[in-house]
């Protein structure tokens, strides 16, 4: 129970995937103009790095270690998200159109996402078992989405502010995560992982 | 349809079959890296010592971790004409602020520190990180247990260093090291 | 920001007309392309998150940038030499085969050459593979015209890609660190701010990758928007 708490407290907040990590960092700019839209991505990609985490962990564990094939890491890994994400589009697609309505737009999105890719090299280096495993694909994604939404709120704010034209768009989203990221930085120290 | 499937196919072989040949030819170069860095690391650590202190690195199960996995360490031994000068081995500092401590330290046949080094660490860069510069690991050489409390960060009495902002990280590898030798002890007191 | 629409629009600016095998004005002009023009990271905002987590210092910067390179070089040549054998329908799944392919070749090359640098860059290498640069370049460019002009169009983007990691390290790492390439630079003679300067430690923890990042775009705008002014 106190493991599982960590592992949560110290993905979402203390080593943020975006905000610590500088994992998803491009959707995290592309996609967070507006709360709604975060909010589909969000779930977007919890779903899929949690499924991705948990499959990445098993074929390490099950073919590439025995075999000795951990050089072909890399390649397989990334084989399997774009699959898993393929094959989450067409489940979503086929048993809830409502859901697919909300998510089907950001699936594609999520192959180039390097959390994703970031979290399932991260439980095989950190020699995670599959219980941590979980939790930590969990946290992580959650994490993103926790700083995707706060990125949100404050954009929406942001929109009606005057701000000089070389910093609109890009310029002022970096500094905006820049001073989030100096806040999460509070966190640090908290818990060790 | 098969044609697609035929096409993706053969060019993952033949890109698996390419990089178990990158794979082979780069194998022995990234051990012998390896070799290397532990071999700087030990240079460091220990007095000048001239046999190959690799080869008869001795292995010590000293306990169990949370999943019941035996913990292992690594004694190597340095000797200068088959004199022992010093035995090296990694301790691991639990308690850094971010996380591990991986630290490298050598121990003189008197039971005195003869060098530490930190091989991987996590801590705040420009405040921790300084665990890694050399005029604060060279505050370890010649301390011992007998010190007593005298081993220790100046916030506790003692008399290394810590940095302004980060006490932890300094507490932290002291506190490692501190356990090292109290290993050393028991492994080679009683005539080991 | 890998949405279709940046991928789309890249296309359009990239078609151009049958051209003779070897033509030396479209080749420099490939290279500049991607020095100036479409300067990836500052332009199309491709590649943020290994440039914002390895760019503590110029050095890691500069390591990063012949990565990505090589990377990208390799995985153009091959892709355009390919380009009339994948299927359209698979493209993007053999063009990720082979992405991920020169990767681990440089993950391995760079474990065995350069071990430190390997240590510091850590997972960022592995991440090349999702770096949108590449698959940006596959499909926008490799994937049409012929192998040496995507070999210069790799080398064109690698650069401006390194150029962009240089700066954003060199600031970093003077800023934070006080030091250059590892040579101190803010001490002593050639203290630029006074002699009791306490380095900024903000710029090489993450705060620093993005407010320096975000400083960097605003400057290239400001150039930008000046040089079209003039005209």
């Amino acid at each position: 129970m106190v493991e599982i708490l960590l592992i949560l407290v110290s993905t979402i907040f203390v080593t943020n995937f975006v905000l610590a990590r500088f994992l998803g960092i491009c959707p995290f700019l592309g996609v967070s103009s507006r709360i709604e839209t975060s909010i589909g991505m969000g779930m977007a990609v919890i779903f899929v790095i949690t499924l991705a985490a948990l499959s990445a962990w098993s074929i390490e564990k099950v073919i590439l270690v025995p075999f000795d094939l951990v050089y072909l890491r890399t390649i397989v890994f990334i084989l399997v998200i774009a699959t898993l994400v393929q094959f989450v589009e067409m489940v979503v697609r086929k048993t809830s159109p409502a859901l697919y309505n909300a998510l089907g737009i950001y699936l594609p999105l999520i192959t180039t996402n390097c959390a994703v890719l970031g979290v399932a090299l991260l439980v095989v280096q950190k020699d995670m078992d599959f219980f941590q495993t979980f939790f930590f694909g969990v946290g992580a994604s959650v994490g993103f989405t926790v700083a995707l939404l706060l990125m949100a709120g404050i954009r929406e704010q942001t929109a009606y502010a005057k701000i000089p034209q070389i910093f609109q768009g890009t310029p002022i989203g970096l500094i905006t995560a820049g001073l989030m990221s100096l806040a999460f930085l509070g966190f640090a120290g908290l818990v060790r992982m | 349809m098969i044609r697609l499937v035929i096409i993706l196919t053969t060019i993952s072989l033949i890109a698996a079959v390419a990089l178990a040949k990158v794979y082979d030819i780069t194998k022995v170069r990234i051990a012998e890296q390896e070799r290397i860095k532990t071999m700087n690391g030990l240079k460091a650590v220990l007095p000048p010592f001239n046999n190959d202190i690799d080869k008869n690195a001795k292995e010590v199960v000293v306990g169990q971790d949370k999943k019941g996995r035996d913990i292992k360490i690594k004694f190597y031994t340095g000797k200068m004409d088959e004199k022992p000068v010093g035995v090296a081995f990694e301790m691991i500092a639990p308690d850094g602020y971010a996380g591990d401590i991986d630290i490298l330290m050598g121990v003189s046949p008197g039971g005195k520190v003869s060098g530490i080094e930190i091989i991987s660490h996590k801590e705040t860069p420009g405040l921790g990180s300084k665990i890694s510069q050399d005029k604060w690991k060279e505050k370890f050489k010649g301390r011992s247990l007998e010190e007593g409390s005298k081993f220790a960060v100046k916030k506790d009495g003692g008399v290394i260093d810590q940095f302004s902002g980060a006490t932890i990280s300094p507490r932290a590898v002291v506190g490692a090291v501190k356990k090292g030798l109290e290993l050393y002890k028991k492994e080679f007191s009683n005539g080991g | 920001m890998a949405d279709s629409e940046t991928i789309s629009s890249d296309i359009a600016g990239v078609e151009t007309a049958p051209a003779p095998w070897l033509d030396f004005k479209e080749l420099s002009q490939d290279l500049t392309r991607g020095l100036w023009q479409e300067i990836p990271l500052f332009r199309l905002v491709l590649g943020t998150c290994p440039t914002l987590a390895v760019t503590t210092s110029a050095t890691n910067g500069v390591g990063m940038g012949i990565a990505t390179t090589f990377v990208l070089i390799a995985s153009n040549v091959m892709i355009s030499l390919l380009r009339n054998i994948i299927p359209d329908m698979v493209r993007i799944p053999a063009f990720i085969v082979v992405i991920a392919s020169f990767v681990t070749v440089t993950d391995l090359m760079m474990a065995a050459f350069t071990p430190d640098l390997h240590h510091a860059l850590g997972i960022f290498i592995p991440l090349i593979v999702v770096n949108c640069i590449l698959l940006a370049r596959a499909e926008a460019f490799a994937s049409k015209n012929n192998s040496i002009r995507s070999a210069v169009d790799g080398l064109g983007m690698g650069i401006g890609f390194s150029i962009a990691l240089i700066l954003l390290g060199t600031v970093r790492e003077i800023l934070g660190n006080g030091t250059w390439f590892g040579i101190p630079v803010l001490t002593g003679t050639m203290d630029l701010f006074g002699y009791d300067y306490q380095p900024l430690i903000v710029m090489v923890l993450p705060p620093g990758a993005f407010i320096g990042l975000g400083l960097l775009v605003a400057g290239m705008n400001k150039i930008e928007a000046n040089r079209q002014k003039k005209r």
